[in-house]
């Protein structure tokens, strides 16, 4: 297709879609496929008011949304959803809007830097020598001394390193993100193991649902993939073809999921299995027959009491399980981030049992492979990041290579990364934006943004069909700025031998093609070619490739009811009368603090701006003699934190809550020195599937006289009454 | 006061464009206020003045709550805008023309450069859904690369709000009419509608009873227009649920 096709036939043959765009706009390697012609009449993209659009995959999270960005004259405009993807059907969240903020970013690593560690200024080197960097990293040192951490977007750079590994003896490369840290994927996959005997990520329908019950999942915030779960609670609450369906939500502090929720059960944290096990025994006794013996052993009274909730609530609960179709139980978020998180999900998967729902609408399957993908795989849970990080500490890794994931903001203290890296030789980080781990590194080779780059990302759950989503440059690199899978194939040739061997590509779109050319003889897929160039061109014209079919499988239940469960106490680490209880910002997630819109998106719960906040109880706060915006300490077993109170009406009086996505020490002038970072208070405590903890801690609260106002939309007049007095 | 019976559309005023919001399924997740400082340019103002209630938002999302723990819940979220009122309080208070209705789409506009800045309309507008450029705020480059080039940049002293992406509706127009016919119903949408991820705004025609608003506003049945009593004819219908 090189020589014979000219630019015009390739419009032909594509439409004046996505792919062919990309490549008229000259972004990087996929203008070699177009012979170049002069500009006898101009590309479409000069023309005055004439906008072009490409579809991309959005990597402001792992879900894997299918994007359409609006580029006029070469910029980009305005993303908006894919509509033929499978995933998000053409809608977006907050994150996949603000992403042009991230592009267009005053703060970017500009070019490939060097510095001392620690030290904010560094001196530019030439993508050469820094090439070559990475080819000396590579050639002088064991291949065993070699790790790669890589962030859970970008699967198609995981995949090309995972290959590196496999025939080069490097460590295989190690993915983490904080959000998977506070989605506890690890419990929920451990989980389905033991139920089911096979490891996956479950799918929970809700949109076929009749009554949802969550235990702490917050799936229309960030958990696993917001966009469709949302669009499976419209799906839910739906009520002009079928009744309107219910939402109860069991967690201490109400999420802005659980604020959607008809009923909020704010039960005593960590006694989530106990009233999944309790309803399940009620619901079977109700049906009659005998009890199975996974139910067996609880007693539903004394879960009542120990959990809070009134043993009349649990029966009306357990009636609804009992008599009617379409009733599902989700376990997430916190409720499995404790010690006893395990034991929950497994619990609560269990219910669904009771519900007898799996593989039935409204109820829970697997979600489908992606194409290219032959086994589930999941991000390491914090326990293997623990391990991870003692042997960067020990010496063991001599070079670190550092991607997409900024593991001295996003992992807990007590792990103490930042200390880790002492025992680094050469840390080497890939991001496009100068974070913490950035910071303490000793070169920077920066990555395109998400919009200036290549890639796939494999859905992993969210959609009823396999999905593949595909990225492609929608602008020209705005920086000096070069691809991280090109940089390693280009310093793989440098190093020669294995490593040349093993990525034996001229560049990474070769490598893309290598690993998207098998789709082409799979069938059930929405569009097919004959030759690979016209599958490409499809590929990046429709934003990827999936199948039509449904292809969620059902989880194998024949043992389900014969396994015996229990429900250890969670235990609490540290001193202190309250529970703590950290989550993520629904606007700012891990990496939106550099994004000025994102700051300034009102929380949906408290309405707070550009800054962290601790949300109390107003009847504890009062107790405590503390009016919002006051400073106080909040001290755990791993270390302390300030920050101004928020009086939350709607937490338990024993807990406080706070937000995960602030209290960055660098990553640009819009998160630096802005808020405070509850990892900062997260001990090294572990639940049995090797999640953290994180909500399995106890924390103490210190004045500390000082005041601090939050910026807030809401007006105080609207909350607490404030200013209603004489002269209203 | 003026009873809203007695106010009456004049007969040639058809073209009307309105929106739904289903606050049942509403999730509070903002998608629709990014999505439409994208597109329509808008500055944000950092930490100080957003805490003095100058953030630029043109579309928010109210919560409200009822009760005290543990019987207390958030109100529906209810996403706020300007309502394009058939007869707005906005308008009859300008002494520049800057806040003016269109005859042609039945907006309320807002014409910038007729703008001196009185702020009488925010003032006068029950809805709250005015912002007011109070400086000229900071967009470091290279930030302006992302700006529309379909809509204008304001500057200090001057007021904003809503415009139903008046941009969008005359690309729709001019496309149709090159095609020697008429718009269709849902071939564009607003910014804050095309991001929604749980679909809970919907915008359209609410003069033509097959579009999907009308047939929404009819199918769900008691809709709410807010402070309809103040004779302002809102074209933006709410549905509770629940």
């Amino acid at each position: 297709m090189t020589d014979n096709f000219s630019r015009r036939d390739f419009l032909k043959l594509a439409g004046v879609g996505a792919a062919t765009s990309a490549i008229l706009t000259g972004c990087g390697p996929a203008s070699r496929y177009v012979k170049r012609e002069p500009y006898m009449e101009m590309p479409e993209y000069t023309y005055n008011g004439l906008s072009t659009y490409y579809a991309t995959t959005c990597r402001e999270c792992a879900a894997g949304c299918g994007l359409v960005v609006r580029t006029s004259q070469g910029r980009a405009i305005k993303t908006e959803g894919n509509a033929n993807h499978p995933l998000n059907l053409g809608k977006t969240c907050a994150r996949g809007q603000a992403t042009l903020h991230g592009l267009y970013n005053p703060d970017r690593v500009t070019d490939p830097i060097q510095r001392k560690r620690g030290n904010a200024s560094a001196t530019a080197v030439d993508w050469d020598s820094a090439t070559q960097t990475v080819a000396d990293a590579l050639k002088n040192n064991k291949p065993s001394e070699i790790a790669f951490l890589l962030g859970t977007t970008s699967d198609h750079l995981f995949d090309l390193v995972a290959d590196l590994s496999a025939q080069t003896g490097i460590n295989p490369p190690v993915r983490f993100g904080a959000l998977s840290m506070f989605e506890s994927r690890a419990t929920l996959a451990k989980a389905a193991e033991n139920l089911f005997g096979e490891s996956g990520m479950p799918f929970f329908d809700l949109g076929g649902a009749q009554a949802v019950f969550s235990f702490g999942a917050n799936f229309l915030e960030t958990w696993l993939s917001p966009v469709s779960y949302t669009r499976g609670f419209a799906g839910l609450r739906e009520a002009l073809t079928k009744k309107r369906g219910t939402l109860v939500q069991f967690e201490s502090r109400m999420s802005s999921t659980a604020g959607k929720a008809d009923e909020w059960i704010p039960l005593v944290p960590g006694t989530e299995a106990l009233v999944a096990l309790a309803i399940g025994r009620l619901a079977l006794e109700l049906r009659g027959g005998p009890l199975p013996r996974a139910f067996s052993d609880i007693d539903p009274k004394s879960a009542a009491s120990k959990s809070g909730i009134k043993l009349e609530t649990l029966e009306r609960y357990a009636e609804m399980f009992a008599n009617s179709a379409g009733v599902l139980a989700i376990p997430g978020g916190a409720a499995l981030g404790q010690t006893n998180g395990l034991a929950v999900a497994e619990a609560v998967l269990t219910l669904n049992a009771v519900a007898d729902n799996f593989g039935k609408p409204g109820g829970v399957f697997f979600s489908p492979l992606a194409p290219n993908q032959a086994m589930y795989q999941r991000s390491a849970s914090v326990k293997e990041m623990q391990d991870f990080t003692k042997k960067l500490a020990d010496g063991k890794i001599k070079v670190l290579f550092v991607h997409g994931v900024n593991p001295v903001f996003e992992l807990p203290a007590a792990l103490e990364f930042k200390k880790a890296l002492e025992g680094v030789e050469q840390v080497i980080s890939f991001s496009t934006f100068p974070d913490e781990t950035a910071l303490e590194s000793d070169y920077v080779f920066p990555d395109h943004h998400s919009l200036e780059s290549w890639g796939y990302q494999r859905v992993a759950t969210g959609s009823n069909q396999s999905a593949l989503s595909g990225s492609q440059p929608v602008v020209s690199p705005f920086y000096n700025t070069r691809a991280t899978a090109d940089v390693l194939i280009a310093a793989a040739q440098l190093a020669g031998g294995k490593f040349a061997a093993a990525l034996p590509f001229k560049d990474e779109v070769e490598f893309l093609q290598s690993k998207i050319a098998p789709l082409m003889s799979q069938s059930g897929g929405f569009f097919s070619a004959a030759d690979l160039p016209t599958f490409m061109a499809y590929f990046q014209q429709y934003g990827g490739w999936w199948q039509t079919a449904d292809s969620r499988t059902v989880p194998n239940t024949a043992d389900i009811f014969n396994r015996s469960l229990k429900a250890p106490e969670a235990e609490f680490a540290g001193e202190g009368e309250f529970f703590f209880m950290p989550f993520v910002s629904p606007t700012l997630a891990e990496a939106g603090a550099n994004k000025p819109w994102l700051q300034e998106l009102p929380d949906p719960t408290t309405t707070v701006m550009w800054n962290t906040w601790v949300e109390i109880n107003p009847e504890t706060a009062h107790e405590l003699g503390l009016e919002d915006d006051d400073v106080v300490k909040i001290i755990s077993e791993a270390g302390e934190l300030e920050l101004p109170v928020y009086r939350y009406p709607a937490i338990r009086p024993d807990t406080i809550a706070i937000p995960f996505g602030q209290g960055h020490t660098a990553y640009g002038r819009y998160a630096e020195g802005r808020g405070a970072n509850p990892t900062d208070l997260l001990g090294g405590h572990f639940n049995e599937a090797g999640d953290l903890a994180f909500a399995g801690m106890k924390v103490k609260i210190e004045k500390t006289g000082r005041k601090q106002p939050l910026s807030r939309l809401e007006s105080l007049m609207g909350v607490y009454g404030v200013g209603l007095g004489e002269e209203h | 006061m003026i009873r809203p019976e007695e106010i009456k559309m004049s007969a040639e005023e058809t073209g009307k464009w309105g929106m739904v919001m289903d606050q049942d399924i509403c999730t509070g997740c903002q998608a629709c206020v990014v999505a439409c400082a994208m597109e329509n340019n808008i500055t944000f103002v950092g930490e100080e003045d957003s805490g003095y209630g100058r953030s630029m938002h043109w579309i928010r999302i109210e919560r409200f709550w009822e009760g005290e723990y543990p019987e207390v819940k958030m109100t529906p979220n209810q996403p706020m805008l300007c309502q394009q009122c058939g007869s707005a309080t906005c308008e009859p208070v300008c002494p520049a023309f800057a806040t003016v209705h269109s005859q042609a789409e039945q907006l309320n506009l807002q014409v910038y450069n007729r703008c001196v800045g009185t702020r009488y309309c925010a003032n006068n507008c029950p809805y709250q859904v005015r912002s007011f450029n109070w400086r000229d705020y900071e967009r470091p480059e290279p930030l302006s690369n992302q700006f529309n080039p379909d809509v204008t940049v304001r500057r200090r002293g001057v007021m904003e709000k809503c415009t139903f992406c008046i941009q969008r509706i005359h690309k729709a127009q001019d496309k149709a009419k090159s095609e020697g016919r008429e718009v269709v119903d849902g071939e564009f949408t607003t910014a804050c509608a095309q991001a929604c991820p749980a679909s809970a705004i919907t915008f359209g025609r609410v003069d033509d009873p097959e579009s999907l608003v009308s047939q929404l506003a009819k199918k769900r049945g008691h809709g709410i227009k807010h402070l309809e009593e103040l004779g302002t004819l809102p074209n933006v219908t709410y549905f509770k649920g629940g």
